[in-house]
């Protein structure tokens, strides 16, 4: 594996944004469902609940992202090609997590009338006050936090859910195809990565940014007990 | 005050067996040759590695003779009349007994009078932690010096009778462990003064993750997940048995979060200015298997933390991969047989799969 960032200060943000990572997923590790899945104790109602809560914040993702991507001014034009294209590419991938819904066992009009939980309310306003902001290059870092859990979801969460509730991968497809694109997103975020860590600002502004949404992203996680 | 490693030894049984006969002497499960070993060694790669055991399942060594021995070759090439002696700290994942305390057992074997005595409980990290408990004790001038001693006999627990006697089948995360653990022992003496050339231990720090993940190698749950009972719940030791409970397992499902852990941890380390990777010479890892060495490059690489492939040494693949002992028999032979300076650095990593804890050592190389 070659360098994937090679500025100075790029390799500080990403072993940072690595760190984050890693306390993320020890967060995961504590979240009461996500422990069920893990132990084997997971039931289909769990995996409708999670999707319900889920669905939530994914179709509101779309909208951070191009609001942010709105937020970029002409110097940063090449970021904010990627963010668009991002943005493309995902918009619509609620619509997968929908009918994952129903191949599931659930009500289409459930999850269509579902509200978001607290962490999704949280984390919903925060990502469009970040977004809202001049050049936001601390998205980065919560880019860097979701499609790393776009990737745990499929090499993970996704066979471990279809083991435990006896699927046959017909209602995890949403988490299965989120993980193949998702390599080849950290892969652009990588690049982007050493584009804007062009301060020293700027990479505690993507590490906070990160762990903001790390911690968030479990509290939506927690609150699907709460739903 | 400093503390020094001063000394070394360790005591592995037996001629060592290699890929070929590791069937001969732990047996075939019912008869039949395992279809799951050549995966696990080439992954491993380890070539040979000791047991205690014969082929017709008679303890050659017990765990605390092992031990004993390895003390006892740590002591003869020490400065340090083992009546002089003020503290013995010991680790093992299993002793002989179920009680008293593995400690207890090669203090006796030993024939140590009046030390203080720790024993250290766990698996592969154990050995660190009965070496940190000894280190505090030098470092804080309540002893000092202290024999650390980490042995394990693992085999007792892979003859195929203990899988037969589990039922018809054998899962794959039961005899992951059977083509990857073996028996051995070492020990260090830690003194608060130099002599020769010597280790100087910089610092010692563990990090534990077991309330963020689920436990990964164990002994005590039965086959069936859903049984939530633990070995001793069983009505008798037969039912437990029967019911897979003996076995020593591997959930290797969650194998990968070891080398995320143990790079996260390093990442901690440099960020609190406790390690500079650029400036360590010597890399003593204790990674159960040869897959993992390549995942733990990657991942330091892709991180910009990585240390040069020459820099790192280990002799799993010659003297087997034997738990918490691993470290102090690699440390052992580092010391005696590879070269090194005045002023190099060692880095020593042990990460646990047990429930994920992870211990890292700093050593400088000193002159009395």
């Amino acid at each position: 594996m070659d360098h994937r960032v090679s500025s100075g200060l790029g390799q500080a943000c990403l072993q940072g944004l690595l760190r984050e990572w890693f306390d993320f997923e020890r967060q995961l590790g504590r979240v009461p469902i996500i422990q069920r899945l893990e132990r084997g104790r997971f039931t289909r109602d769990d995996y409708l609940t999670l999707l319900l809560n889920l669905r939530q914040q994914v179709i509101e993702g779309a909208r951070w992202i191009t609001r942010g991507a709105s937020s970029f001014d002409r110097d940063f034009a090449d970021v904010r090609s990627e963010v668009i294209g991002h943005a493309q590419e995902e918009h619509r991938d609620y619509e997968t997590l929908e009918k994952d819904y129903v191949a599931a066992g659930g009500e289409l009009e459930a999850i269509r009338t579902g509200q978001r939980n607290a962490g999704s309310e949280a984390l919903h306003a925060f990502m469009m006050y970040r977004a809202s902001q001049p050049n936001p290059v601390d998205l980065i870092g919560a880019m860097w936090i979701i499609e790393g859990l776009g990737q745990k979801m499929a090499t993970d969460w996704a066979r471990c859910i279809d083991d435990v509730t006896q699927g046959d991968g017909s209602y995890t497809r949403f988490m299965r195809y989120h993980g193949e694109n998702d390599e080849a997103h950290l892969n652009k975020l990588y690049a982007l990565i050493d584009r804007v860590c062009q301060r020293e600002a700027d990479a505690t502004a993507i590490l906070r940014t990160a762990r903001v949404v790390g911690r968030l992203y479990a509290l939506q996680l927690e609150e699907v007990e709460h739903g | 005050m400093s503390v020094y490693i001063t000394s070394s030894g360790h005591f592995l049984p037996g001629e060592p067996v290699d890929n070929e006969r590791i069937e001969v002497v732990l047996g075939q499960v019912h008869g039949k040759r395992s279809r799951l070993k050549r995966r696990i060694l080439q992954s491993n790669g380890i070539l040979q590695r000791h047991y205690a055991i014969d082929a017709e399942h008679n303890t050659l060594y017990s765990n605390s003779e092992m031990a004993a021995r390895a003390g006892r070759a740590c002591l003869e090439q020490g400065y340090i009349s083992p009546s002089r002696l003020d503290m013995l700290s010991v680790a093992t994942s299993q002793g002989d007994l179920v009680l008293p305390g593995f400690g207890s057992m090669v203090q006796a074997e030993l024939g140590l009078a009046d030390i203080e005595l720790h024993s250290a409980h766990g698996i592969c990290s154990s050995s660190m932690m009965a070496l940190k408990a000894a280190y505090t004790a030098c470092l804080v001038g309540e002893h000092r010096n202290a024999l650390v001693v980490a042995s394990e006999l693992a085999s007792r627990l892979f003859k195929a009778s203990r899988y037969e006697a589990a039922g018809e089948s054998v899962d794959f995360n039961a005899e992951f462990l059977r083509w990857m653990l073996s028996d051995g022992a070492g020990a260090l003496l830690l003194e608060t003064r130099p002599r020769d050339v010597c280790f100087r231990i910089d610092w010692i720090r563990g990090i534990s993750h077991a309330d963020a993940y689920p436990v990964c190698m164990s002994v005590g749950n039965p086959s069936d997940p859903r049984d939530n009972r633990t070995w001793q719940d069983f009505p008798t030791y037969a039912e437990a048995e029967a019911a897979g409970a003996l076995l020593i397992r591997q959930d290797v499902r969650l194998l990968d979060n070891i080398v995320k852990l143990g790079v996260d941890g390093l990442l901690r380390l440099m960020d609190e200015k406790r390690v500079d990777v650029r400036q360590i010479d010597h890399v003593l890892c204790h990674y159960s298997s040869h897959y993992f060495r390549g995942r733990i490059f990657d991942m330091l690489t892709q991180a910009g933390a990585a240390i040069p492939e020459e820099k790192w040494y280990t002799n799993l693949y010659s003297r087997g991969n034997t738990g918490c002992a691993s470290m102090f028999i690699m440390l052992d032979e580092f010391r005696r047989t590879r070269d090194y300076q005045v002023g190099d650095t060692l880095l020593c990593m042990v990460p646990e799969s047990g429930r994920f804890n992870n211990v890292y050592m700093h050593l400088t190389v000193v002159e009395e």
